[in-house]
């Protein structure tokens, strides 16, 4: 499992499920955002809506009810009623109108007429029933009374504050005073008020209607900022909205306090409304009676369903992310399978199993093709070392065979220096060093008679096997053909003949032949081709030969080759050599060159003969540095003199 | 080496130039032969640009030289200069080949 988590499957599906990631929380975040952007400018259209309706339909209400004790207020305005018509109105008023919970016209003291010090006819609803009851008394002087007091001193009518009427209505409740005067000697005096009681009881079941969401509601706060309708029943008339908050301690709420009994309208969010929760509140004033209402939306249950939602989403998102790592996984596994099989098999096969056996896939793709073309790798290997082994089998059979051929080629090679030893005034020394196991050079020497001594030196046309077997026959040949008596060319035009003969692939052959007369020091050569020799005079002259006619030997049957002579002293030399020598190359296939030759055939002057021989070799060695192009044969001989 | 060819009308002329050794000699025969095979008979080999010659390569000039004699052609060698030239005397090759010193009269000699 370690070993899986780092390949190509733990990869995949970390790149894969990170980019869908990545992908999903921005698609996730922008779409919150407008989500919710969205329902709160709705909410913010509906609560408005839903304030300004409730705030209208209790305007209208509170004027309705404002209306009954004005125009009472200009009936007595007009003239002098009866008490009949006094009571009358007010009965018939509290009657007609099913919100008025009770009403009254209390005059000042003596206004009504100059007798009675309260004045004050008050109706009522009383368990279903109109009651009527006359205010004032020694205990109860209401023209001491607020809802009296204010509107006179006003001069204008005013809505009481809500308060709880223990012992009379027995109900919470708000009351509407209208001042009224009258001409007393020709003067406007004050007469009187004229009040209107109204339940809040139905005000409040009016607000508590209003259903918002779940939890949500709506509550109206008095001029001085008391609970007139909450759902909660004990902060009517009972609380503040500044003590509440208070209570929870949040500043923001007494801010918004504030702001509805100063009669402002607004939307805010307050993190502590909703009974210490978050909610939306809009607030709106009621004009009439200075009074405020607000709506209230739970923040929670706002965003219920979006959170839902979200929720939803999240949940399917991870279901489908695990889906796509199991997907991802199960895929690159079926991948990296065979792979590591493969990787296995390969390294079998590299430490030399090469019939270990390939994991088979049937698969068509990519993995499929590297599989059949490891398969097919390992074939060509088993077959290719195989053969590599036959070939090396071959190779090594065939170079133990040159190694056999080297030794038989140099052991036909005449190799004791000097040659004869009882044939004095003759010193002699040759060497032959092929370029490959066997070469296609030749040199040879031998006595004819007591007096005539033959030596040959030849090169055949190019290298390796096929020149080492031409080079062997062409030795016998001149050894059989360089009889008692033959003239050297003779022996040439013979060999030339014998070569000739079926010689299919032109091969050929450079000789130089020649005789030398021991007693005399006079050499006859004939020249097959072959580099001219050098004589070194004792005297430290030396010259090349000079060439006599000679085609090369076995390249046409019937070529006539010609006869040269030259005479040596004591103590000349006579040098022979392959064309190995003067066409060795070196790094930049610059050739050794006849004058080379000549210059360091002087500076060895006056050495042993096999000296010479090998300190040439050696140069020549180091002038091709080691990279010998052909093969190289050198021979030296020195005439001593007559022989003794 | 380089084998490059011209065809004139009394014969072929064959411009060799580089070093002919055991490794290109066989390249040269073959070429000769492949032009003979063709029907060529008449080749003048131009050698002024051959700056090198082994025996291996006078071996594939006289085994070209013996198909031609069979097919009554002729070989025929111009431009030899330097090296090539005293090898060619060496090996008494010029006692059997035409040389010339320009291709126009190894055209003529043709």
């Amino acid at each position: 499992m370690i070993k899986f988590k780092k390949g190509i499957a733990f990869k995949l599906a970390l790149i894969f499920s990170g980019s869908v990631i990545l992908i999903f929380l921005m698609i996730f975040g922008l779409y919150y955002r407008f989500t919710r952007a969205m329902i709160e400018k709705n909410t913010a259209e509906n609560a408005k809506n839903l304030t300004l309706g409730t705030v209208a339909r209790i305007e209208g209400i509170l004027r309705s009810v404002q209306q009954v004790p004005e125009n009472m207020a200009g009936a007595l305005e007009r003239g002098p009623v009866s008490k009949e018509e006094l009571l009358d109105m007010v009965k018939s008023a509290v009657k007609k109108n099913p919100e008025l919970y009770g009403s009254a016209i209390a005059f000042a003291p003596y206004a009504f007429d100059g007798t009675s010090f309260y004045y004050a006819p008050y109706y009522f609803r009383d368990k279903g029933s109109l009651s009527c009851v006359w205010l004032g008394n020694a205990n109860y002087r209401y023209f001491m009374q607020d809802w009296f007091q204010i509107p006179k001193e006003l001069g204008k009518a005013q809505w009481s504050e809500p308060y709880y009427d223990e012992g009379g209505g027995n109900a919470l409740m708000a009351t509407y005073s209208v001042p009224f005067y009258r001409m007393v000697k020709g003067k406007r005096t004050f007469s009187g008020v004229i009040t209107a009681d109204m339940s809040l009881k139905w005000l409040r079941d009016m607000v508590s209607a209003i259903k918002i969401l779940d939890t949500g509601y709506a509550f109206l706060l008095s001029r001085n900022g008391t609970f007139v309708t909450h759902p909660r029943e004990k902060l009517i008339m009972n609380e503040t909205i500044f003590g509440v908050a208070e209570e929870l301690d949040d500043k923001s709420l007494r801010d918004i306090g504030r702001d509805m009994i100063s009669g402002k309208a607004g939307f805010v969010h307050s993190p502590k409304i909703n009974a210490g929760r978050p909610g939306l509140l809009y607030y709106s004033p009621v004009t009439s009676s200075g009074w405020s209402l607000a709506v209230l939306f739970p923040q929670a249950e706002l965003m219920a369903d979006i959170t839902h939602l979200n929720w939803l989403v999240l949940i399917l998102s991870a279901a489908g992310m695990l889906i796509l790592c199991i997907v991802v996984v199960y895929e690159a596994r079926s991948i990296t399978g065979p792979l590591t099989g493969m990787a296995d098999a390969t390294a079998e096969i590299a430490a030399g199993n090469l019939d270990f056996k390939m994991p088979e896939t049937r698969s068509e793709d990519e993995v499929g093709i590297l599989s059949r073309a490891f398969s097919a790798m390992q074939k060509s290997l088993k077959s290719h070392i195989a053969r590599l082994t036959e070939a090396t089998a071959a190779k090594e059979r065939i170079e133990s065979e040159l190694n056999i051929a080297r030794e038989i080629q140099l052991s036909i090679l005449p190799k004791i220096f000097p040659p004869f030893p009882e044939m004095p005034g003759l010193d002699l020394f040759a060497v032959l060093k092929s370029a490959r196991e066997v070469g296609g050079d030749l040199y040879d020497f031998f006595a004819m008679d007591d007096d005539h001594f033959c030596f040959v030196i030849g090169d055949v046309s190019g290298k390796g096997v096929p020149a080492s077997l031409f080079m062997a026959v062409t030795k016998t040949l001149f050894k059989a053909t360089a009889l008692k008596d033959t003239p050297p060319e003779v022996v040439l035009d013979k060999v030339n003949n014998e070569l000739s003969k079926g010689n299919e692939k032109s091969m050929f052959v450079t000789a130089f032949f020649a005789i030398l007369n021991i007693r005399t020091g006079v050499i006859e050569f004939s020249n097959g081709g072959h580099n001219l020799p050098v004589v070194i005079r004792k005297d430290g002259s030396m010259e090349y030969l000079w060439r006599t006619g000679g085609m090369v030997v076995g390249a046409m049957e019937g070529i006539k080759f010609e006869r040269g002579a030259l005479t040596l002293a004591s103590g000349d030399r006579f040098f022979l050599y392959t064309d190995g020598v003067t066409e060795a190359m070196d790094e930049s296939k610059v050739l050794f060159s006849e004058e080379r030759l000549l210059k360091e055939l002087k500076l060895l002057e006056g050495l042993p003969v096999k000296e010479v021989l090998n300190r040439l070799l050696k140069m020549l060695v180091e002038y091709s540095k080691g990279d010998q192009s052909d093969d190289i044969t050198m021979m030296l001989l020195e005439y001593q003199g007559p022989k003794q | 080496m380089n084998i490059s060819t011209k065809k004139e009308s009394t014969a072929l002329v064959v411009t060799v130039s580089g070093r002919m050794d055991a490794v290109t000699a066989p390249e040269f025969e073959k070429s000769i032969s492949d032009f003979i095979t063709q029907g060529e008979k008449a080749f003048v080999v131009n050698l002024s640009g051959l700056e090198y010659i082994s025996s291996a390569g006078l071996r594939s000039i006289l085994a070209c030289a013996k198909r031609l004699k069979e097919q009554s052609g002729k070989l025929i060698f111009s431009g030899l200069q330097g090296h090539v030239k005293e090898v060619f005397s060496i090996s008494g090759f010029n006692g059997i080949f035409k040389i010339y010193e320009s291709d126009a009269e190894g055209l003529k000699g043709v």
